[in-house]
């Protein structure tokens, strides 16, 4: 029992970091219905982004985070703004083609530039530990991920429910016709909710890159987390990111645990299928 | 439809056919080598269609298939010396059994969680078969059949998958299925209520998609002499497919051959730019799906009424 508490615990707190991975593409699956397939791209891009920042003005992992943010915002403005908007509307199939053509582009075009080296984002908290008793330890890094996860889910959460923007997106996505009716302009909003999602796409890319290692093409394995984080916790629903993300970086952990490494992301998939089947709407979401 | 401008238009198929059939009596190694590549991606992509286009099963995990029966083929012929094309299409028949053991999973699940679902699967067995000490782990296997086949044999298996498959698409439409796929694809609910049997119709796509797929995917590795789990159950084939199917024309017979044969000349154009290929394949697909979302086909057929294979009876 004593040598479970640590996968579990961190289990805990990788699930804060999983939830924000997911949560910029369940936010933009709850307003257009639209299924990101470029998200773990994107996610990775601010990633890089981050490095360009740190080597050229010297800053550290956390403070490039205000850089990055606004950059994502635009990039996400712009995708929503000049290439998804066009293709929205009823099929499902045009929208997440051009996202997967996005992916492609992204991914080369990353290679291209910053060649197929592992990269990670240096930063001092990656070794420090406090300890919690005889045999259990708290990575700091880790830590600190859980809590700026939990943080950017409750300015979300806030975000929705206090500001106007917040709520003209709701709108939006609950009654088009209508909100365009009381004045909004929805595909405008549509392309603001796409920036917001990257900003939490940006946020998510840095505190990866500084907990993992990061390559051109690891875009696609963090998105099949994100979608493994939306379909374990509800689609749409932003507690339920949170839950998700603990149950999926749980069932990663503690496989690994009993398993060897080798099976640490096969154990998260199991999890992954069995919610599937059991219960496709997700813990959090509605039938 | 406009049939009477075209009424010659079974002989440009045909022509096709005989032209790709014989190349190994005019063409140089080069062209029999375009040829077999032209088949193997037309036999895919064209299951591809059938799941996405017509049947509404919008599959991100062909590779599964893919990988799954080239590791059949591999083992076969290496471990147990089964003659080549017997294992391959023991191969096809091991990819259908996954199809059914993946269909009790994911045919709960509906448009994109159903493409999720079967990407799972394909990096379930990538990662399963990357930790199989059986398979070599990630280092992959050589398929060493023992007489070797030669290259003119493999390009006919291809070109019969490559005309099978087309036969199969075509004369699966034209039933009383492809009737129910096409009422469904319109409306679902309606369609239900009237009689059409969804759960079963799809899965029979499912299933023959599966089978065909898998066996190209055979004739494929035969060709190739390699298989490595990293490469075989990669998304990239999924990428290739929707690539070919976007720029032909989606939901249409012809758009396939049209979009396998650009894939096949511009990757042969690229090949020696390395990844900047890719990224401008990308670049096609999302300006053809802005500009022209029926792809090549698609369109002519929207502007002109030009078909050769319709599904249509009347």
């Amino acid at each position: 029992m004593q040598d479970l508490l640590q996968p579990i615990l961190n289990g805990i707190l990788l699930g804060g970091l999983y939830a924000v991975i997911a949560l910029g593409m369940n936010t933009m699956f709850g307003i257009v219905k639209l299924v990101n397939l470029a998200h773990g791209d994107l996610m990775i891009l601010s990633s890089y982004l981050s490095l360009v920042f740190i080597a050229w003005l010297g800053l550290n992992p956390f403070w490039s985070l205000l850089a990055v943010a606004p950059v994502m915002f635009v990039v996400g403005f712009l995708i929503q703004g000049f290439l998804l908007n066009r293709v929205l509307g009823k099929e499902m199939e045009p929208p997440l083609l051009v996202a997967f053509g996005l992916s492609i582009i992204l991914q080369n075009s990353l290679l291209l530039v910053f060649t197929p080296d592992a990269r990670s984002l240096m930063t001092d908290l990656s070794v420090k530990t406090i300890p919690l008793g005889s045999s259990l330890n708290l990575p700091v890094l880790y830590f600190v991920d859980f809590l700026l996860g939990c943080a950017v889910i409750l300015a979300l959460h806030l975000f929705f429910k206090r500001t106007y923007l917040g709520r003209a997106i709701r709108a939006s996505s609950d009654d088009e016709v209508g909100a365009r009716l009381m004045g909004i302009n929805t595909r405008n909003i549509y392309a603001y909710a796409m920036g917001i999602a990257m900003m939490t796409a940006a946020v998510a890319g840095v505190l990866v890159g500084m907990t993992f290692t990061f390559y051109p093409h690891t875009g696609p394995q963090y998105l099949i987390i994100a979608f493994g984080v939306m379909i374990i916790g509800g689609l749409g629903s932003m507690a339920g990111c949170l839950v998700g993300g603990i149950i999926l970086a749980e069932a990663q952990l503690l496989g690994a645990h009993f398993t060897g490494p080798g099976y640490q992301l096969l154990c998260g998939y199991l999890v992954l299928l069995i919610v599937l089947g059991l219960r496709p709407q997700g813990i959090f979401g509605k039938a | 439809m406009a049939d009477r401008p075209f009424k010659y238009r079974w002989w440009l198929l045909g022509i096709l056919f005989v032209v790709l059939g014989t190349i190994p009596l005019w063409g140089s190694d080069y062209m029999l080598l375009f040829g077999l590549l032209l088949c193997l991606y037309m036999a895919m992509s064209q299951m591809w269609n059938l799941l996405v286009g017509y049947s509404g099963l919008l599959s991100l995990g062909q590779q599964a298939f893919i990988g799954f029966s080239g590791y059949t083929v591999a083992v076969l012929t290496n471990y147990y010396g089964v003659y080549v094309w017997l294992s391959v299409l023991i191969g096809g028949l091991f990819s259908v059994l996954l199809a059914l053991f993946m269909s009790l999973f994911i045919f709960r699940m509906k448009g994109i969680f159903f493409g999720i679902g079967t990407w799972i699967f394909a990096e379930i067995l990538l990662l399963w078969f990357s930790n199989w000490e059986y398979v070599k782990y990630g280092t992959g296997l050589f398929i060493k059949p023992a007489p070797p086949p030669s290259m003119i044999m493999i390009f006919y298996a291809a070109f019969i998958m490559a005309l099978g498959s087309l036969a199969v698409v075509y004369l699966i439409l034209r039933s009383k299925i492809g009737l129910g796929l096409m009422a469904m694809r319109d409306n679902e609910e309606v369609s239900e209520t009237i009689g059409v049997e969804i759960f079963r119709s799809k899965l029979f796509c499912f299933l023959v998609a599966a089978f065909i797929t898998g066996t190209t995917a055979g004739v494929l590795y035969v060709f190739q002499i390699f298989i490595q789990p990293y490469k075989a159950f990669a998304i990239d084939w999924t990428v290739i497919l929707v690539f070919i199917v976007i720029i032909g024309g989606i939901g249409t017979i012809e758009g396939p051959i049209v979009g396998s044969f650009l894939y096949v000349l511009l990757t042969q154009w690229l090949a020696d730019y390395g990844h900047t290929s890719m990224l401008i394949l990308g670049l096609i697909a999302i300006t053809i799906m802005l500009v022209a979302p029926k792809g090549i086909m698609g369109t002519l057929q929207e502007k002109t009424g030009f078909t050769i294979l319709s599904p249509r009876r009347i």
